[in-house]
């Protein structure tokens, strides 16, 4: 642009007096103009209060009731603690789950458990989780002697993405769920016959025995109220099947294409990490999109010798890990197997988590030194989290000597 | 004080920085160089704010960022990319935008759809193309925003106190239109209305319609944009925000997260220390708060005596701007394949900027929205044969207000489904049969992860009568309580993440200058 054109710039709005006097008075005027203002605090800030309500740090809860499901499965119907603060329970999508802070022989833990309840209940004040006892478990075993009614519980908010998304998912749902991983989808279940939930499901529901089928009565009743939204069947791997309504085998191409419009479906599979190994084998013959398969996250993993690119010769040993907290230091060991969730917890650090799957990022934490092995197939890290060290301790192996900072709790 | 004594001492820093958002960052950092001993507290456990990144199936999004504002080229850095290369020295990668944006008014009367360049000239061409004979007042407007840039670099060297005389004789257009709003200044320049369209566009990341917003700021930010182009983080916001976390560790700065406060603790007029959320209470003179006076002055002054009314008037008198609504999704399926080429797309009923803004207050699908392919920025940052489109709108503070949380899902969904099938008809694409994720965030998503109040993101409007020139000359007679500074987007510099993180680094040289006095840096 030349010389010229810039000095002809000339711009006059109403005067050039009364252009430049507007500029002078600015500060003048601003002044008066907050002096004349109000000096009322304000005190209401709904957009805050909205989101309290939806994702409480906290929920204080007590059981209400317990109901035996099948022999080796509870569910605890809960309510809120009012003593401890605890006014009404947060609404939640279908599917979600509650990470529940336990104390275990003096070693505070969290577990995630899918709501079975749907959030309708919620507002009517309760929430239901089913819990089913594992061989050793180390929790399932205290809440089987100590569980009782009165017992007081501490739990997250609702958390998790394993629910329907009508923007997303086809309203025909096809959902594939092995054992106690069936729980969300009662809560998804009583969504679509209260109507919150625009869809039908075909469910595809595997167990071992016939006693282990929880909810069986429930569905059945609710599938004959309910037929053009509702169809269960039972897959059992057992021998013998006496039962209504059931397959004898495993969640196989040839039963899923038997009962369901496979083309046309969303797939939500819900299960033990085992489920998911044969399932999703399956899935890949009918070559769908990815978009139209959604899996709830593992839990806690089992078998981590299992994993991928695990080195196997480390297996046996235990490290040295530094934790910093806060302006805490604290020397503990970890071992190669264990998850650096379970180390610091064992070593009664209570560090924050929620999904122990690797995928919420609650326990985020800077590795300053040493290495980790990274489950891949939950290493759900942001790229600038890999970039600069940041790691998710629940799906983090040591590999050698180790020192990590990890956040506190976020408390009350 | 309601906590007991406890067996140590409290804790004591120089410097507690409240808010790793944009500006608590860079502050942080800042006093950390030069040697003071300072703490940074951050509710979430992640730093940035609204800068930042989330992760869903195979997809990493970027949360709010649209364009960095005076990033450009490494041969003639702007003012951002000095602060990260020069002044931080962070680890950070940044990539060009290719083009300005695609603007797409649907209504009939009204009908654009035109790209516009970067580059004043092309820019102008464009407009000229379009608008036959507007090229001329077109380039006055970028002119005038010349001139302006030039004007406030020139009170940012005199630190607030510019010589009268210079300013009249050299910045005359800067003062003739330092009261107006964008109408008044383009109406004297005669700019045709479809070429005020295509050069307004912007007036969404100002979240003021042009009737009201101020033309010193919102033509500068139009001239910066279209000479300097914009930048985006490869990584995504959070990218950069960690680089600048980590540089404050690098000079033993302290980082906490999981940590709110909720009490800055002041006694005759000066700041004592704060309170977080577990109890504790740590000392310091000097807190430098990344959370707005909104906030600060209503929730956080402990006790509520040493609130000064002034402070109070001072929020009260000044209209809260906009918070947003963004849809992101992760498609299976290539922006090429769908046929966009784009990055920016605004995508608007009208360019009547008041009837726009007017409709904002309702709880309905905005008329408006501001959408990116991140892949046309960024090819490979979503895996091969997919990517992330997202589409933000905005929504004045009120709209969200009555929304009861067991209708909150069902609101939200309505809303994006309304903007998903806007962006469709605008650009002709079909993008809802392959979203492999989706997420949407809501004001009460950002008041969540940042706790700001009402969701509210934009700070405090930017109308003449409280532009960033009025706030930056009064900025050392509106300091309230000694030992507090403020940074970020409610702060002296508007809005925006390039405002919040230079507003960072000018409360942390306040501070620093206090530092000093005291006799506690060199």
């Amino acid at each position: 642009m030349s010389q010229k054109k810039e000095k002809d710039l000339d711009i006059t709005i109403k005067s050039t007096s009364r252009d430049l006097l507007a500029f002078m008075k600015l500060t003048a005027n601003r002044k008066k103009r907050f002096e004349r203002a109000s000096s009322e605090p304000i005190r209401s800030d709904p957009m805050n209060e909205l989101a309290h309500s939806l994702h409480p740090i906290r929920q204080y809860l007590v059981i209400k009731s317990i109901k035996d499901e099948t022999k080796t499965t509870k569910t605890f119907k809960l309510i809120p603690n009012t003593e401890l603060g605890t006014k009404e329970l947060a609404y939640f999508r279908p599917g979600q789950y509650l990470s529940l802070k336990v104390n275990v022989n003096g070693i505070d833990i969290t577990r995630p458990y899918s709501i079975a309840s749907s959030p309708n209940d919620a507002l009517e004040g309760f929430y239901e989780l089913t819990i089913r006892k594992e061989e050793n478990g180390f929790l399932t075993k205290q809440i089987w002697d100590q569980w009782k009614v009165g017992t007081q519980i501490e739990s997250s908010g609702p958390e998790g993405f394993f629910y329907f998304d009508p923007l997303r998912d086809s309203k025909q749902i096809v959902g594939i769920a092995g054992g106690s991983g069936i729980t969300p989808f009662r809560s998804i279940i009583k969504a679509i016959i209260k109507e919150t939930i625009d869809a039908k499901l075909t469910l595809l529901y595997g167990s071992s025995e016939e006693d282990d089928i929880i909810f069986y009565n429930e569905f059945k009743a609710l599938e004959k109220q309910f037929p053009e939204k509702l169809k269960i069947v039972y897959i059992l791997s057992c021998e013998i099947v006496s039962l209504e309504g059931c397959e004898q085998g495993f969640i196989t191409a040839d039963i899923i294409r038997k009962y369901c419009d496979v083309d046309n479906s969303s797939f939500f599979l819900c299960g033990p990490q085992i489920m998911y190994n044969f399932v999703e084998k399956e899935l890949t013959k009918f070559n769908l999109p990815s978009r139209r398969i959604r899996r709830e996250a593992f839990g806690e993993v089992k078998d981590v010798l299992d994993l991928p690119g695990f080195p196997h010769e480390i297996a046996e040993k235990s490290f040295k890990m530094t934790v910093h907290m806060g302006e805490m230091t604290k020397e503990i060991p970890a071992l190669a197997t264990e998850s650096l969730i379970i180390a610091m917890e064992r070593a009664k650090l209570a560090p924050p988590s929620k999904c122990r799957s690797g995928e919420c990022g609650f326990c985020r934490s800077l590795l300053i030194s040493g290495e980790v092995y990274v489950n891949p197939i939950s290493d759900w890290r942001r790229a600038a989290d890999k970039k600069f060290g940041y790691i998710h301790p629940c799906s983090s192996y040591p590999l050698s000597d180790l020192e990590i900072k990890v956040p506190k709790q976020i408390g009350n | 004080m309601t906590k007991s004594i406890s067996k140590e001492k409290n804790r004591s820093f120089d410097v507690i920085v409240i808010g790793a958002g944009n500006g608590g960052l860079v502050a942080a950092a800042r006093v950390a160089m030069k040697g003071a001993k300072v703490i940074l507290l951050e509710q979430h456990n992640l730093p940035g704010g609204f800068a930042s990144s989330f992760v869903r199936g195979r997809f990493e999004f970027e949360t709010s960022l649209h364009e960095l504002y005076d990033y450009s080229t490494p041969g003639n850095k702007g003012g951002i990319r000095i602060l990260f290369e020069d002044r931080l020295n962070i680890d950070a990668e940044f990539v060009p935008v290719p083009e300005a944006y695609r603007l797409i008014v649907t209504n009939p009367d009204e009908k654009i759809d035109a790209v516009l360049p970067f580059g004043i000239e092309a820019f102008i061409k464009a407009v000229e193309k379009e608008v036959p004979g507007s090229e001329d007042s077109v380039r006055k407007f970028f002119q005038l925003g010349k001139e302006i840039d030039q004007a406030t670099t020139y009170i940012g060297q005199m630190r607030g106190n510019p010589d009268q005389d210079v300013l009249l004789r050299e910045h005359t257009n800067f003062l003739r239109t330092a009261a107006y709003p964008v109408d008044d200044v383009q109406d004297a320049l005669n700019i045709p209305k479809k070429a005020r369209a295509m050069l307004n566009a912007y007036w969404l990341y100002l979240g003021v319609p042009t009737s009201r917003v101020n033309t010193t700021v919102f033509a500068a930010m139009v001239h910066g944009y279209i000479l300097k182009g914009a930048y985006i983080p490869k990584m995504r916001s959070h990218e950069y925000t960690s680089a600048i976390e980590a540089k404050i560790r690098e000079y033993d700065g302290t980082v906490e997260y999981n940590t709110r406060v909720e009490k800055i603790l002041v006694k005759e007029g000066k700041v004592i220390g704060i309170q977080t959320n577990k109890g504790e209470i740590i000392d310091t003179n000097h807190v430098i708060c990344n959370a707005s006076p909104t906030l600060t002055y209503n929730k956080l002054i402990h006790p509520k005596s040493e609130v000064p009314e002034i402070a109070l008037k001072e929020i009260n008198a000044r209209t809260h701007g906009v918070t947003t609504i963004v849809v992101y999704m992760g498609l299976d399926t290539t922006a090429e394949k769908l046929g966009l080429k784009d990055y920016s797309y605004f995508i608007c009923d009208t360019m009547d900027t008041d009837q726009l803004y007017d409709s904002l207050i309702n709880l309905e699908v905005p008329k408006v929205q501001a959408s990116l392919c991140l892949n046309n920025a960024i090819p490979n940052c979503s895996p091969p044969g997919t990517c992330i489109i997202s589409i933000t709108s905005a929504f004045r503070p009120g709209a969200w207000d009555k929304v009861k949380p067991e209708e909150y899902f069902k609101v939200k969904t309505k809303i994006a489904d309304g903007l998903i099938e806007n962006f469709e008809k605008a650009t002709g694409t079909k993008i809802r049969n392959h979203i492999e994720e989706i997420e949407v965030a809501t004001p009460q998503t950002f008041s969540r992860f940042t706790g700001t109040y009402n969701g509210v993101i934009y700070g405090y409007e930017l109308e003449s009568w409280d532009s960033i020139v009025p706030r930056l000359q009064n900025m050392n007679d509106e300091k309230h309580i000694e030992g507090l500074e403020f940074c970020g987007g409610f702060g002296k510099r508007g809005h925006g993440y390039s405002s919040s993180l230079k507003d960072g680094e000018t409360a942390a040289l306040f501070t620093i200058q206090s530092l000093m006095k005291e006799g506690i840096i060199k």
